[in-house]
């Protein structure tokens, strides 16, 4: 066994010696376990500096993607709505339009006219349900509500009325043609 | 201690009391100005949903400009008793 070897044995076999054995680094290093846990005041400035960093590009983040959506022009495929034809009056039914992924809620109320909506609240997206006491379409995040033949925002902190999913009755059987959403600030 | 030591040191205690008002404003100011960012970053989100497009581009230069501000006061500002050389800032104590 080489020398080498035997001092590697004989630092490891003892933490005192591995102190030791690291005591020429700690003068380098000269590293507390107790100050490596505290933050400096130069390191929370940067800190600060980073997340400073990261809230513009959070902000322009948010920007950017609106400014592509609103550029992009939709071409929407009518899809029939399964289910429709057999809602009760004054009930709700929730189905996906135009992508797979965006939920809606077809309304038909209690004179037998459907209506239907994107279900997301305008206000920070939490889904609209109908209430069937009230005849109108909540959101139970903030308390807003809207109008169920409008779409219009009637009180709470919504800023705009619903996007509006426009139907079409074509043989007895609910088609949903297009998307429409809406842009002023408390319509009704 | 001498009269010169005495004022010397005198003179150390009231540089370094000054330099840890200068870190605590940096720290205050830092804090402050990313308090605004977060606000900016919600009303910013607030907007996107509401469709208003017409406020987002201030609303994004105005988080620029919190950062910049940032990034001036972390780079650049430094304590009174600090001067800078062609080596970079040194305390007047080193030159």
């Amino acid at each position: 066994m080489s020398d080498l070897t035997k001092t590697i044995n004989r630092v490891l076999s003892d933490e005192s010696d591995v102190q030791r054995a690291t005591a020429p680094y700690q003068a380098d290093f000269p590293y507390e376990r107790d100050e490596e846990a505290q933050v400096t005041r130069r390191e929370f400035c940067n800190f600060l500096g980073l997340t400073s960093a990261a809230l513009f590009i959070g902000a322009g983040g948010f920007a950017a993607k609106a400014a592509l959506d609103a550029r992009k022009s939709e071409s929407f495929v009518a899809a029939p709505i399964d289910g429709a034809e057999a809602l009760a009056p004054n009930s709700s039914m929730n189905f996906n339009y135009p992508a797979a992924g965006d939920s809606a809620i077809l309304v038909r109320t209690s004179d037998g006219t459907y209506h239907a909506y994107g279900q997301k609240c305008t206000h920070l997206s939490c889904p609209v349900y109908y209430s069937r006491d009230h005849q109108r379409l909540e959101c139970p995040c903030h308390e807003g509500a809207f109008d169920v033949a409008s779409g219009n925002v009637l009180y709470g902190p919504p800023p705009r009325a619903l996007d509006a999913i426009e139907i079409e009755v074509r043989s007895g059987q609910v088609w949903a043609v297009g998307r429409r959403a809406s842009t002023d600030e408390h319509e009704s | 201690m001498s009269m010169k030591a005495e004022l010397k040191t005198a003179d150390k205690q009231r540089s370094q009391a000054g330099q840890a008002a200068v870190w605590q404003a940096r720290l205050i100011m830092l804090v402050m100005i990313n308090i605004a960012q977060l606000w900016i970053l919600a009303a910013t989100v607030d907007a996107v949903l509401a469709r208003h497009y017409s406020v987002l581009i201030p609303l994004v230069v105005g988080s620029g400009v919190c950062f910049l501000i940032t990034l001036s006061i972390i780079r650049w500002w430094r304590p009174t008793s600090r001067k800078k050389t062609s080596s970079g800032y040194v305390r007047d104590d080193y030159r």
